[in-house]
């Protein structure tokens, strides 16, 4: 096993000679994904650096590896039906609903929304950005082509939590108006109309500032924070409390809380955090 | 009261939840060490569980969040389909991260980060299985001197996870559901 100075040492190197920094992100899961990654490239610690100062592309490798890219679609179906019943009378008023999923990965959860908001008649009116540190992830979600067999039982999955606790009234969805399904290549393609929707844009949220002018109504940042220490999380919850509207939601994971300062700038509804409108407290 | 130990973390698989049923409800009201558990469960089933664990534990059970701290006398099950380790500082973390052994959670990831964090002052218990996930992990926690307790194999609903562990590494002990529950109500009194 690398000694704990071995991987930070890396991680500051890493920092001088590329774009990324991850020094912030939690210990225990960077130390495992570095020895994962020496383990998979069967490389010593010392290749390790040599490569990633004078190799480009292996750099975007390591950082495809220490990124974690787990997506679903409908993951966690009852997560779905308990946001729409809390968003729904907060946002059915609005002329424009813009959301952004924040590490969204290959854009699964970005295009099971969507699908969502088709099926409640809100598809005219939303703007929807998807972004992700991982470029190679991004061009996937821009395609909207995933494996067929194992995201075929996902949507069931979900037509079956859909029949138990309807969303709205909905009680069962049909896929076939969203997906061409084709057997022969094991594939799932999300249909055209619905592909030309969202902005899919590379971007390190720890990084760099954020990319868009506009202020949010809905943020996901599902299964993104567990990987960075509680101050970078902190850090995080100021930039999106900075996007959002007062009023806005932000969806974080099953088993993400919120802890320090800004918790007392968002309640909790549901799953959903609110962001509190904090007229009364400006100064 | 002088600890030798401040935690305990089992792992186990199929047939494992009636064995922790009757560990929580036999242990100690008054159980001085953090137990974590991670069992292996089935994806879209999330909720029940906890429930029917709770139901009979003389601790609480709760599922615990991510940067979560580890407080004595409560009892922390690996949510369903996230990894829980032991970050660096004593408090807990998840990942989404791929599966390990087929499993998310994976026993090996919690076990090994765990004895990794607590070193000889752990105690991990392996129980019943149809997997050799844990076996890794357990081979970790002895490593560091930790104490360590396998499923006798004959009590085991499934012995496989088990005989995997024993096979890697040699426990402190071997021990029946009834001579865990003993053992480890004896730690405090």
């Amino acid at each position: 096993m690398i000694g704990e100075t071995a991987f930070r040492d890396y991680l500051d190197e890493l920092k001088k000679h590329t774009p990324y920094d991850f020094s912030e992100y939690s210990d225990n899961s960077i130390h495992r994904r570095i020895r994962k990654i020496l383990k998979d490239y069967d490389i010593t610690m010392q290749q390790l650096l040599e490569k990633t100062k004078t190799d480009e592309d292996f750099v975007e490798k390591v950082v495809e590896e220490i990124t974690v890219n787990t997506t679903e679609l409908f993951r966690d179906p009852e997560v779905w039906t308990s946001v729409y019943d809390k968003l729904y009378s907060g946002i059915k008023g609005k002329k424009n609903i813009n959301i952004w999923h924040a590490g969204c990965s290959s854009g699964m959860e970005v295009y099971s929304n969507l699908i969502l908001l088709s099926e409640l008649g809100f598809l005219d009116r939303v703007k929807v950005y998807g972004s992700d540190i991982n470029a190679r992830m991004i061009r996937q979600a821009k395609m909207g082509k995933y494996a067929l067999k194992f995201n075929l039982a996902q949507l069931k999955a979900f037509n079956k939590a859909l029949k138990k606790k309807p969303i709205l009234g909905i009680s069962e969805i049909d896929f076939t108006k969203y997906f061409d399904f084709d057997e022969s290549e094991d594939s799932l393609v999300v249909k055209e109309f619905l592909r030309k929707i969202p902005w899919f844009v590379k971007h390190d949220l720890v990084q760099e500032e954020v990319p868009f002018y506009n202020k949010f109504d809905i943020i996901f940042c599902r299964n993104v924070l567990i990987y960075f220490n509680a101050s970078l999380q902190s850090k995080l919850f100021k930039r999106f409390h900075d996007q959002m509207f007062p009023g806005g939601y932000l969806l974080l994971g099953n088993h993400e809380g919120m802890s320090g300062f800004y918790k007392t700038k968002f309640s909790k509804n549901g799953p959903l955090f609110v962001k509190n409108n904090s007229f009364h407290f400006k100064y | 009261m002088f600890l030798k130990y401040k935690a305990v973390v089992i792992g186990g698989s199929a047939g494992s939840f009636s064995v922790v049923s009757k560990i929580l409800s036999k242990i100690d009201s008054g159980f001085p060490l953090p137990v974590i558990l991670c069992l292996h469960r089935l994806k879209h089933v999330r909720s029940g569980l906890l429930e029917s664990i709770n139901l009979k534990s003389n601790l609480e059970v709760i599922e615990p969040h991510d940067k979560d701290s580890i407080v004595p006398g409560k009892v922390y099950l690996a949510p369903s389909n996230y990894h829980l380790f032991i970050e660096y500082d004593g408090s807990f973390s998840l990942s989404t991260e791929e599966p390990l052994n087929h499993s998310r959670p994976s026993i090996d990831h919690t076990l090994s980060s765990a004895a990794y964090f607590y070193r000889d002052k752990l105690i991990g218990i392996l129980l019943t299985g149809a997997n050799k996930d844990g076996a890794k992990g357990m081979k970790d926690i002895a490593d560091k001197k930790g104490f360590t307790i396998v499923q006798d194999p004959a009590t085991c609903d499934v012995d496989t996870m088990p005989k995997m562990a024993l096979r890697l590494m040699t426990p402190s002990k071997v021990m029946s559901p009834d001579e865990i529950i003993q053992y480890l109500n004896q730690l405090a009194r």
